[in-house]
């Protein structure tokens, strides 16, 4: 019994080593990212008012840049709109009598600061300093001023975990702007501007430059949100297919200010995913 | 009359604690906020909060530096969404420490009560001590974080960047300020 003792106060401290190695490896392997609590997550009450804080100064830092690309993108809509309400306005002539459409608009954006942001991980996550009590919930997307910069992840009450487009476990619904052709959009580490376009098919026609858009099959993004522009073709392992390298329009170093995206018919749509086929056709 | 010497010693022990909790919050903070952010080159990351580990006296109970590197690595882990890398990392890093220190000093009475740093152990002793304690971490460390992510090389490639990053602004950081120990 002594020596029991004894065995235990001389290599004790082993005990607790192995008893951490062990602890630290569950947390490890068993962390899901889509079934994480919040309070293990970056978008914790401590560290997400840590860095709430933080990014109160150095939010301003790369304002110049940001505003630019803001400029530069409002003249775009503007352009935009000048051109539908002169569509509008023909459309108007042609039909009189029509009774307005006004039906319930099915995106909401809400405006969120990001106050946490990483790129140099494989599987990168930002928080934004916006919660459940602004309506965001898990699974909406989210989009910066140049387009897909990730999707919600885990919701705090007033903060929120988002998946970076930077990270390799996340794909995203892709395709060509001109032309309709389907991808998975996914990053691979290193350079965070460059990330790759999976499962082309090989007939499709493009061009270096080409610009590719969210594809609108997910409820996370309404379809030709912009994505990234095509750089180069890549030889991928399968002979049908090819990969394309597309480089991406959000300058993920300098997130700043971002808008997530409440789809509000996700729910109906969703309940129609309730029905499963054998009791429709039974009719 | 016995009880002086003993007051003297709880508190310079507490003090010492409280200077280590300070050194703990701010390697946590300083590399959460900034250091998390720099990336050069795509491949060297400052890994700078495990000085806290680095500067822990050698005569620190074995359980107690297991504890304090774990909570360390686990912190750094939650405010850098890394789940479990750092933690892992830390608790191996911790049981190295010793091996890694008396490879390079004597091991002898007045070594073992040592604070690691520039001024107790010389700066050529307590420059390898540091190499080889951020080259190994830096192994541990991108080899769990990306072992199903990049190949070998790549691994190679991010480690020996980021130790030589580490160890220059670390070094730096010791030579600037000498804690007294």
């Amino acid at each position: 019994m002594r020596n029991l003792l004894n065995f235990f106060i001389r290599f004790g401290a082993w005990f607790v080593f192995f008893f951490y190695v062990i602890l630290a490896c569950v947390i490890l392997f068993s962390y899901n990212s889509y079934h994480s609590s919040i309070y293990f997550s970056s978008a914790n009450i401590v560290s997400s008012s840590v860095y709430g804080v933080f990014s109160d100064f150095t939010g301003y830092f790369n304002l110049r840049k940001i505003n630019q690309s803001l400029q530069e993108n409002n003249a775009r809509l503007e352009n935009e709109v000048l051109n539908l309400r002169h569509q509008l306005a023909e459309y108007r002539t042609l039909t009189s009598d029509t009774t307005e459409f006004a039906g319930i608009p099915r995106y909401d954006y809400v405006a969120a600061t990001v106050i946490n942001n990483n790129v140099r991980h494989p599987k990168n996550y930002f928080s934004i300093n916006r919660g459940s009590e602004d309506g965001i919930r898990k699974g909406q997307g989210v989009v910066d001023q140049n387009g897909v910069v990730g999707i919600v992840n885990v919701t705090g009450k007033n903060t929120a975990r988002v998946i970076s487009l930077l990270n390799e476990s996340q794909r995203f619904s892709v395709k060509l702007k001109d032309g309709n052709y389907i991808g998975s959009l996914v990053w691979k580490g290193g350079d965070p501007s460059i990330a790759y376009m999976e499962e082309v098919p090989r007939h499709v026609k493009y061009q270096a430059g080409d610009t590719v858009v969210t594809s609108g099959y997910s409820l996370s993004f309404p379809a030709n949100i912009p994505v990234g522009t095509i750089m180069n073709r890549i030889k991928g392992t399968d002979d049908n297919f090819f990969i394309l390298k597309i480089r991406l329009n959000p300058d993920f170093k300098n997130l700043g200010t971002v808008r997530v995206i409440k789809d509000n018919f996700k729910e109906s749509i969703d309940s129609l995913s309730q029905y499963d086929i054998s009791s429709t056709t039974r009719n | 009359m016995i009880s002086l010497p003993l007051r003297e010693i709880n508190t310079n022990m507490g003090n010492k604690s409280l200077k280590y909790l300070f050194l703990f919050i701010l390697c946590v903070l300083l590399q959460v906020l900034i250091f998390n952010r720099i990336v050069l080159f795509h491949i060297a990351v400052p890994i700078i909060f495990i000085y806290f580990i680095i500067r822990l006296p050698i005569n620190l109970k074995l359980s107690y530096v297991f504890t304090l590197a774990f909570l360390l690595g686990l912190i750094v882990d939650i405010f850098s969404d890394t789940p479990g890398v750092n933690a892992l990392a830390c608790t191996l890093i911790a049981a190295l420490r010793l091996p890694i220190y008396y490879a390079y000093m004597n091991k002898d009475d007045t070594t073992n009560r040592l604070t690691p740093g520039v001024t107790t152990m010389g700066i050529m002793a307590y420059s390898k001590y540091l190499l080889t304690f951020i080259v190994i971490y830096s192994v541990f460390a991108f080899t769990i974080e990306y072992f199903s992510f990049a190949d070998v090389k790549g691994i190679v490639i991010m480690s020996a960047a980021s130790s030589v990053f580490t160890f220059i602004i670390l070094l730096a950081v010791d030579c600037l300020i000498p804690v007294k120990s």
